[in-house]
């Protein structure tokens, strides 16, 4: 610690803090542009500077540490003069537009003027004028009003890697652009927007439409991703003005992506649903609630009469919150009485969830996005995380560029730079292997620990048997076999396995790729075991991280709507929590089994599941034909929806409810981490539309069994009831210790159940040739149910192109822009192809939010432990047009 | 394409880096030598070369007077308009410069065979007003002077009036 003295108060401060930090902290505010806590100090604008005793010259406080015994003045005439020179330069240029300026209100600018500049100027000289360019759809550029502090440029490099804005020119005449003079391509994720401190780039989604300080302000998360940013809604006369957050706010530290801050309008898109429909000859019709409610409880206990409680299901999106996810349990359960429940975890999310109680007894990870940024060694496995994951995405670019972490990858992508982050660019190691082999690599990694000694030696004290299993079933692996499905040498991997077991903190990240193709959960368990291995388990800051998809897919599986588990999560068929959950609710819980999402469809089909409740969920557009989701769905004597949107599920419903979106509830998600956070009303639900639960509870009521709620509060409270401590609010997550029982159990007997399975290096089928891979997968631009409603993310991304590597498309010789046909078996489809570098030769990459033709040619299989319904890819042909 | 055509000199210029980016200003003018100029589709390559985005390549060059971004004329005038040269008078000669030539910095005249720019003090402080052509300075230079070079460059494609860029002392009769 340095102890120094800031304008006569007494500071200390560690070693390295800056002065301005230094100050900042003793509640003293030097003003500044171009520095930013987030940035590293570029000291080009020399607002900031301080008298320093000792010192002859002013310094720049945003570059110098501070030292001990320094004095520091702060309000000296010389400091005064000097901002008023650094102003008086930067006014002599910047147009007085603050009236049509969107900064106008909380300007950096504007502030220091009318604290430090006499109101006149001494230059009389014409300004300087730069030509007005179009930029972007979304952001505005006005350059004239720039400073010149170059923050955006920093930002968009030193914390998004993107390095997508380029400080054109020199000197008074630099202006921030993007290439020459096309438009900018970049992640949009508003970093630059957020950042300048004056009014040069800004939104166009909201500009002109407000006055900061005609806007009310709610604090609530993004509902986009399991990443959970805590994102405020600026809202005026009830419309959606704009979406901003602050630095230092919430896990995302006031970073955000294109879905968060230019996502938000879908909220209010004109296609709500605004009154209750209730089908009448065929068509969707207006009712009221009365009627709609009415008639939904009366056709359930008719058929509840006709076929028993076991012919009901539901099906929820976990996009909502925990509330209704909690209270449409309970409804099911109850008012219904049947355990047919699940969620759209299910695509995916399950897989982590079961690989981390299977084996360290814990739902959540063990890890922090903290531990992320602080780890030694990163294993990403199947995710270019940025693309689902963003700002979970910035946590590993902040450890592998400002910490000093080894990146190691796992991902069908090729490192190449392009407009959007390709993580695999930071990799010390990367593995690209075609999306059916990731298990390989994971296995090579395995072999390699096993075999250059790296097993962790307490380990080998502790569970000798399990480790000599283990050893067994990578020594029948030969290096040869596993280096031709992997195309890499058996020296990457023993080296990347050398780095990771060496490192003091490894952490393992798995994304999609992994958990939604098929072997997932054995692949996820096997991620366990090499973290068993090298002794990475189970030490603070160190484990397994499954990355969530869905905002609250997290918060679906501890609510219990998931076939297997009751809200905790507890096992479906734990006697113990079935008493205790029974005693709270003082009504006995139903005793037939619960029934995953393709199950349920099944049940539909052959005419066993009779009546389904689906709540944001739409398995007929989002699951491909090859599942017969429609046909299913079309067999039910009842079909209800709460929806925001009439969906192709909605649309074969016998009844429509109109439900809120988050921006219209309070309530709670919890996010990839596990940290349960609070959701806020932002605007009054649009038109008829109400909370999922509270419909749900007037449902019940309606049905004789009384789920009643007055708030969200008082549904979270029950179900602290339940889960102890849930939704505490803190700073950060708490992250569960593994159980040492469960690690003790799996090590002694629980891995050797599947481990032939998981450790067979099943001979990938050769592609054949002219025959590509089609992936179908998120992108950056779109994610959840509804993004696809916001005029924002639209204007980045509005229709499915097809990526392809720029030599197969050579081969078929096409080029950006030009039609091709997909086909297989199943059907085909016709695209415009976009040339990526970072896809590799044989595979075709399409954005699953633009998916409709494309679902057509995909199959689904489902793990045979975890029902998870894999579906995102295909063996096609594509031929030029 | 650059890197089909000189495969092996930008090899060996990669070479001389430990960090690649740093390659940057030596495949640029590479870049120019070959066209005159500094075209999109090169900065694009030399982005991927160098595993840089376009923008940064974009930043580099319009940081650097040298670097071209357009295609440009045959004789490339470049006028100092720093400090030293406007005391002695490189404000008329630019004007003088421009109504000889009909265009404005930035420019090149229709026939192009003159592009005219203006750049930072190029080190002949001592001599000016001055200007540079292609890769020959002109110093010292008057009104007169001006017009004679223009002439002798459209006719001979080069003049006997240029002066270097040479290194202190000057050589002597360096200036007719
Ligand atoms: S919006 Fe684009 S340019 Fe701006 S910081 Fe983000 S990635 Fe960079
Ligand atoms: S646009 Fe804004 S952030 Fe970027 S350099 Fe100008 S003033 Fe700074
Ligand atoms: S989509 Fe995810 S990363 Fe993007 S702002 Fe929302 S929560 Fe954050
Ligand atoms: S804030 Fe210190 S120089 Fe800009
Ligand atoms: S000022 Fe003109 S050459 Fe230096």
């Amino acid at each position: 610690m340095v102890k120094l003295t800031i304008d006569g108060v007494p500071i200390t401060a560690p070693k390295g803090t800056l002065v301005i930090e230094a100050a900042r902290q003793a509640g003293i505010m030097i003003p500044h542009f171009c520095y930013h806590p987030k940035l590293k100090w570029d000291a080009n604008c020399r607002m900031c500077l301080v008298e320093i005793e000792r010192v002859p010259k002013l310094q720049t406080s945003c570059s110098t540490p501070v030292a001990e015994g320094m004095v520091v003045r702060t309000a000296t005439t010389a400091v005064t003069q000097a901002h008023k020179s650094v102003l008086e330069f930067i006014l002599a240029n910047h147009p007085l537009d603050c009236p049509v300026c969107d900064q106008g209100g909380r300007c950096d600018l504007q502030d220091f003027s009318h604290e430090y500049t006499p109101t006149t100027s001494r230059f009389i000289e014409v300004k300087r004028i730069f030509p007005k360019e179009y930029f972007s759809a979304l952001i505005e550029t006005q350059m004239n009003r720039c400073v010149q502090c170059l923050r955006c440029v920093r930002y968009c490099d030193e914390v998004m890697d993107v390095k997508a804005l380029a400080p054109a020119g020199r000197g008074t005449m630099t202006e921030i652009k993007h290439f020459t003079h096309h438009e900018l391509d970049c992640e949009f994720c508003g970093g630059c927007v957020q950042i300048c401190p004056v009014g040069a780039i800004t939104s166009r989604l909201s500009m002109y439409e407000y006055r900061p300080w005609m806007l009310k302000r709610a604090d609530t998360i993004c509902t986009y991703c399991g990443d959970g940013c805590q994102i405020t809604i600026q809202t005026k006369e009830n419309k959606l003005i704009e979406v901003n957050t602050a630095h230092g706010a919430g896990r995302n530290n006031g970073d955000l992506c294109a879905r968060g801050f230019f996502g938000y309008h879908a909220s209010t898109h004109p296609d709500r649903l605004q009154h209750p429909l209730v089908r009448r000859n065929g068509e969707l019709v207006q009712a009221t609630w009365e009627e709609a409610l009415g008639f939904v409880a009366e056709t359930c206990i008719r058929l509840k009469m006709e076929h028993g409680a076991e012919a009901f299901a539901g099906l929820i999106a976990s996009r909502c919150t925990n509330e209704d996810l909690y209270v449409f349990q309970k409804f099911m359960r109850l008012a219904i009485g049947t355990n047919r429940i699940d969620s759209s975890a299910r695509y995916g999310q399950i897989n982590g969830v079961r690989a981390l109680r299977r084996v360290q007894g814990t739902h959540r990870w063990a890890v922090t996005f903290e531990d992320i940024v602080a780890a030694d060694a990163l294993l990403l496995v199947g995710t270019n995380i940025t693309e689902t994951n963003p700002i979970t995405g910035l946590k590993v670019k902040e450890a592998v560029k400002k910490r000093t972490a080894t990146l190691l990858t796992v991902d069908a992508l090729v490192p190449a730079v392009g407009t959007i982050s390709n993580i695999a660019n930071l990799a010390a190691h990367h593995f690209p292997v075609h999306p059916d082999r990731f298990g390989h690599v994971v296995l090579g990694l395995i072999k390699a620990v096993v075999e250059d000694g790296l097993v962790d030696q307490a380990l080998a004290h502790r569970a000798p048997a399990y480790v000599q299993a283990i050893g067994d079933a990578v020594q029948a692996l030969s290096w040869p076999a596993l280096e031709s499905a992997t195309g890499t040498t058996s020296g990457a991997l023993r080296e990347a396995a050398r780095i990771f077991a060496r490192a003091a903190r490894g952490v393992v990240l798995v994304g999609q790729g992994v958990l939604r193709s098929p072997g997932g959960y054995g692949l996820t368990t096997n991620l366990l075991d090499l973290l068993l291995l090298t002794g990475q388990h189970g030490r603070p800051g160190c484990g397994l991280a499954p990355l969530a998809e869905e905002n609250n897919d997290q918060g679906a599986v501890e609510m219990g709507t998931v076939a297997e588990y009751l809200p905790g999560p507890c096992d479906l068929n734990d006697p113990t929590a079935r008493e205790r959950i029974a005693g709270l609710w003082k009504e006995e819980l139903p005793k037939g089994p619960g029934r995953t999402l393709t199950e349920t469809l099944e049940e539909a089909r052959t005419g066993k599941v009779k009546a389904m409740f689906v709540v944001g969920e739409n398995p007929v557009g989002s699951l491909p034909h090859a599942a017969r989701a429609k046909d299913a769905l079309a067999q039910l004597e009842l079909l209800v929806c709460q929806e925001l949107f009439l969906t192709e599920t909605a649309a074969l419903a016998h009844v429509v409810l109109p439900a809120c979106s988050y921006a219209e509830k309070d309530g709670s998600f919890t996010n990839t981490e596990g940290l349960v956070q609070p959701v806020r009303r932002a605007i009054e639900p649009i038109g008829e539309s109400r909370p999922d639960w509270e419909i749900l509870s007037a449902l019940s009521v309606l049905m004789g069994y009384p789920i009643e709620y007055g708030d969200a509060k008082e549904i979270l409270k029950e179900i602290r009831s339940l889960i102890p401590g849930y939704g505490l609010l803190g700073a950060g997550p708490n992250p569960p210790r593994p159980d040492e029982a469960v690690v003790s159990r799996y090590l002694r007997e629980g891995y050797a159940e599947d481990l032939a399975n998981r450790y067979a290096a099943t001979q990938p089928t050769e592609k054949r040739t002219g025959h590509f891979t089609l992936l179908v997968t998120q992108s950056l631009f779109h994610s959840g149910k509804f993004s696809t409603r916001s005029t924002g993310l639209l204007e980045i991304q509005n229709t499915g192109v097809l990526g392809l590597n720029p030599a197969d498309a050579a081969r078929l010789g096409v080029t950006d822009g030009d039609r091709v046909r997909v086909s297989n078996t199943l059907g085909e489809l016709t695209a415009p192809i976009k040339l990526l570098e970072r896809i590799p030769e044989g595979l075709a990459v399409f954005p699953e939010h633009f998916d409709e033709e494309a679902r057509r040619l995909l199959g689904v299989s489902t793990d045979p432990q975890t029902r998870v319904p894999y579906c995102k890819s295909a063996q096609v042909v594509i031929e030029k047009l | 394409m650059l890197q089909e055509k000189y495969k092996t000199e930008i090899d060996e210029i990669l070479s001389r880096y430990p960090v690649r980016r740093s390659a940057m200003l030596p495949l640029l003018t590479m870049a120019q030598r070959e066209e005159g100029y500094v075209s999109e589709a090169a900065m694009k390559e030399i982005a991927s070369i160098l595993r840089v985005t376009p923008p940064q390549v974009y930043e580099t060059v319009t940081f650097y007077t040298m670097l071209n971004l357009k295609p440009i004329g045959t004789f490339h005038i470049q006028v100092c308009k720093s400090l030293m040269c406007a005391l002695v008078g490189s404000d008329s000669l630019l004007v003088w410069l421009q109504a000889r030539l009909g265009i404005k910095p930035g420019e090149t005249t229709p026939d192009r065979l003159f592009t005219l720019s203006t750049v930072e003090c190029l080190a002949s402080c001592g001599t000016g007003p001055m200007m540079q052509v292609n890769d020959d300075y002109y110093e010292r230079l008057t009104e007169e002077k001006v017009d004679r070079i223009l002439a002798d460059l459209k006719r001979d494609g080069t003049s006997p009036l240029k002066s270097g860029p040479f290194i202190l002392p000057e050589p002597e009769g360096a200036h007719g």
